[in-house]
């Protein structure tokens, strides 16, 4: 859905994006991950339209970006960082003005608009102006001004920044469903590893670099390997294993390159893992890892 | 169509719901009116005075006309611009506040977006100085009277014809702004300076012949002469009729602009028209391929 081949992007000396290539496939959760200024809102802006770029190619739906740019950007639905609705004016204002950009209006919109406020639960809201509701219930309606035209790909950047856990929550529900109902593609930036971590795949960058790139799982496996934690044994039997651990509440935490290692461990020692348990690195160690530098969750840029 | 249309909606809703800059719009009109009326009522009434040769005497009333016809046209001509310029902020805002990126990521055309921001701001100037000129003129209905149906008629025509220039005017400068500091700052520098170089504060017949000469150049001078003319032909025409000097009444139309002069040539009505309508047709021009260009520069 999205093809980004050899793309570069600088702004003076600074080389914000450098030679990046990834592939978004159609109906994917693509999640992109970087610390603040490592190119994700570059590359984003030059998806979106808004930012040329020096070198490489950008296909949206197999047509490259700057053959029809209108045609593009109907297919596109952005959510920015920060809500860039019309703080004065109503919900139900600002959508109407918002859909008019796509040629939407009269029953059409009335249509949709019942459509989006059902699928959000913001009925009540579609007289209050944006500026008086809550980040929770601004951010639904910045969702709904995203999918006003049924966009082929949405674009998510950090949508979830500063919001409570139930938001999020909320938020995620109706976007996997939308997701999965339309088979709408889904890119996201995001600083919460927990989001990565279900997305279909996941590309890392920095320095405006491609640093690694994979399913969640793939990449645990190569950057962050597994944990054993093993409950109920002795230190000196934990010691007699002969590799790295550290002692948590109520038991001992072993890393271990990969599963297969795991398995032969506990196999060359069963009478010590009686209780215990495998787990997959998480993505922060996998973000550590692949770039040696770590992402705070919930950090507004 | 549509589009467009619900642009404009937009524009002129955010407009009137942004009480700040509706109200700060609104009111300046209001101001100058009240300050002129308390500071330089008296000073354009001895002016007037004493530009009248001796023995020749004026009925109160008609001196109170000629002054106030000078008061509201010389406010008339300004607000035009400083409104425009106030209420075309929301064009700066959108960038300020990123909703010009929530507009640039649909298939909305630029010159579309830009003809938005320039009939909205058209349309709510319109309104504002519209109801400027309605106080403006229950005022010299007040202190003296003169205008014909036709004199008010045309100069509501003056009033949209230096709005259309004031729109246009901020519309290529706001293009190059997009912080809020910087809209103060134009805003400042047009409210204080604009009043004096389009001779609506002092008349320029009282600058010195190059700045006179300098100043016939500019637009703003012409639409200022427009409304003048139509604000002060009834009380001209009172003294014609009341069988004043033709010499003295020519003088008095050189003394407050209502004679602008190019080259030391007298500027006919119809070219002041001309030359007003053509400035807002290229400025218009150069609003629209800035907003082309700069879409362009984008892909």
């Amino acid at each position: 859905m999205i093809k980004i081949e050899n793309l570069s992007k600088s702004f003076g000396e600074i080389k914000a994006v450098h030679d990046l290539s990834f592939q978004v496939r159609e109906g994917e959760l693509f999640a992109f991950l970087g610390i603040n200024g490592a190119g994700k809102s570059t590359t984003i802006n030059i998806i979106c339209g808004q930012l040329s770029k020096d070198t490489g190619s950008v296909l949206i739906d197999g047509i490259p970006l700057e053959k029809n740019p209108a045609d593009t950007k109907g297919k596109l639905g952005v959510v920015f960082q920060k809500s860039v609705l019309d703080q004065a004016l109503s919900v139900y204002d600002n959508l109407q003005s918002r859909a008019a950009l796509y040629g939407i209006s009269g029953k059409e919109f009335k249509e949709r608009l019942s459509e989006l406020a059902s699928l959000l639960d913001f009925q009540d809201l579609l007289k209050r102006p944006v500026g008086k509701l809550s980040g929770g219930q601004r951010r639904k309606i910045d969702i709904a001004r995203a999918l006003l035209h049924h966009p082929k790909i949405l674009i998510l950047d950090e949508p979830t920044t500063g919001l409570d856990p139930q938001t999020r929550k909320l938020l995620w529900n109706v976007i996997e469903k939308i997701r999965k109902e339309e088979g709408m593609t889904v890119l996201l930036t995001t600083h919460y590893m927990e989001e990565a971590a279900d997305a279909d795949y996941v590309v890392i960058i920095d320095g405006g670099r491609l640093i690694a790139e994979g399913t969640p799982l793939e990449l645990k496996n190569t950057y962050a390997g597994d944990f054993l934690t093993l409950y109920g044994a002795k230190e000196e039997d934990v010691k007699t294993l002969e590799v790295p651990y550290e002692t948590i509440r109520n038991g001992y935490r072993i890393q271990v390159p990969h599963t297969a290692a795991a398995t032969q461990l506990i196999l060359q020692h069963p009478e010590i893992f009686e209780d215990y348990e495998l787990t997959k690195g998480k993505m922060d160690d996998v973000f550590l890892a692949a770039t040696g530098k770590k992402l705070e969750g919930g950090q507004e840029e | 169509m549509t589009t467009l249309f619900a642009l404009i909606k937009r524009n002129i809703k955010l407009f009137f719901r942004d009480k700040g800059m509706f109200f700060t719009a609104l009111i300046t009109p209001m101001i100058l009116l009240v300050l002129y009326a308390t500071f330089l009522a008296k000073v354009y009434r001895d002016s007037f005075l004493a530009g009248l040769p001796q023995g020749l005497s004026m009925a109160e009333e008609l001196i109170n006309g000629c002054v106030g016809g000078q008061l509201i046209s010389s406010i008339l001509a300004v607000s035009c611009i400083t409104v425009a310029f106030c209420s075309n902020m929301l064009m700066v805002q959108d960038k300020a506040n990123g909703s010009l990126r929530d507009f640039s990521i649909s298939p909305v055309r630029a010159s579309t977006m830009a003809i938005g921001y320039y009939i909205a701001t058209l349309i709510s100037t319109l309104i504002i100085c519209f109801i400027a000129a309605g106080i403006c003129l229950l005022y010299t209905g007040k202190v003296g009277f003169y205008m014909s149906g036709k004199d008010v008629a045309l100069l509501f025509g003056d009033i949209l014809l230096l709005t259309m220039f004031g729109t246009a005017l901020s519309s290529v400068i706001n293009f190059f702004l997009s912080t809020q500091g910087q809209i103060s700052a134009v805003g400042s520098i047009v409210s204080s300076c604009y009043g004096f170089i389009c001779g609506a504060y002092m008349p320029i017949s009282q600058f010195s012949e190059g700045l006179q000469k300098v100043l016939s150049i500019l637009p703003g001078t012409h639409g200022t002469s427009l409304v003048r003319n139509h604000c002060l032909q009834g009380c001209f025409a009172e003294m014609e009729a009341q069988h004043f000097p033709k010499e003295v009444v020519d003088a008095m139309r050189d003394v407050v602009d209502c004679n602008v002069y190019f080259m030391d040539e007298p500027v006919a009505l119809s070219s002041m028209y001309l030359y007003l309508g053509a400035t807002v047709a290229v400025l218009i021009g150069i609003y629209v391929v800035l907003n082309v260009i700069k879409s362009k520069k984008a892909k």
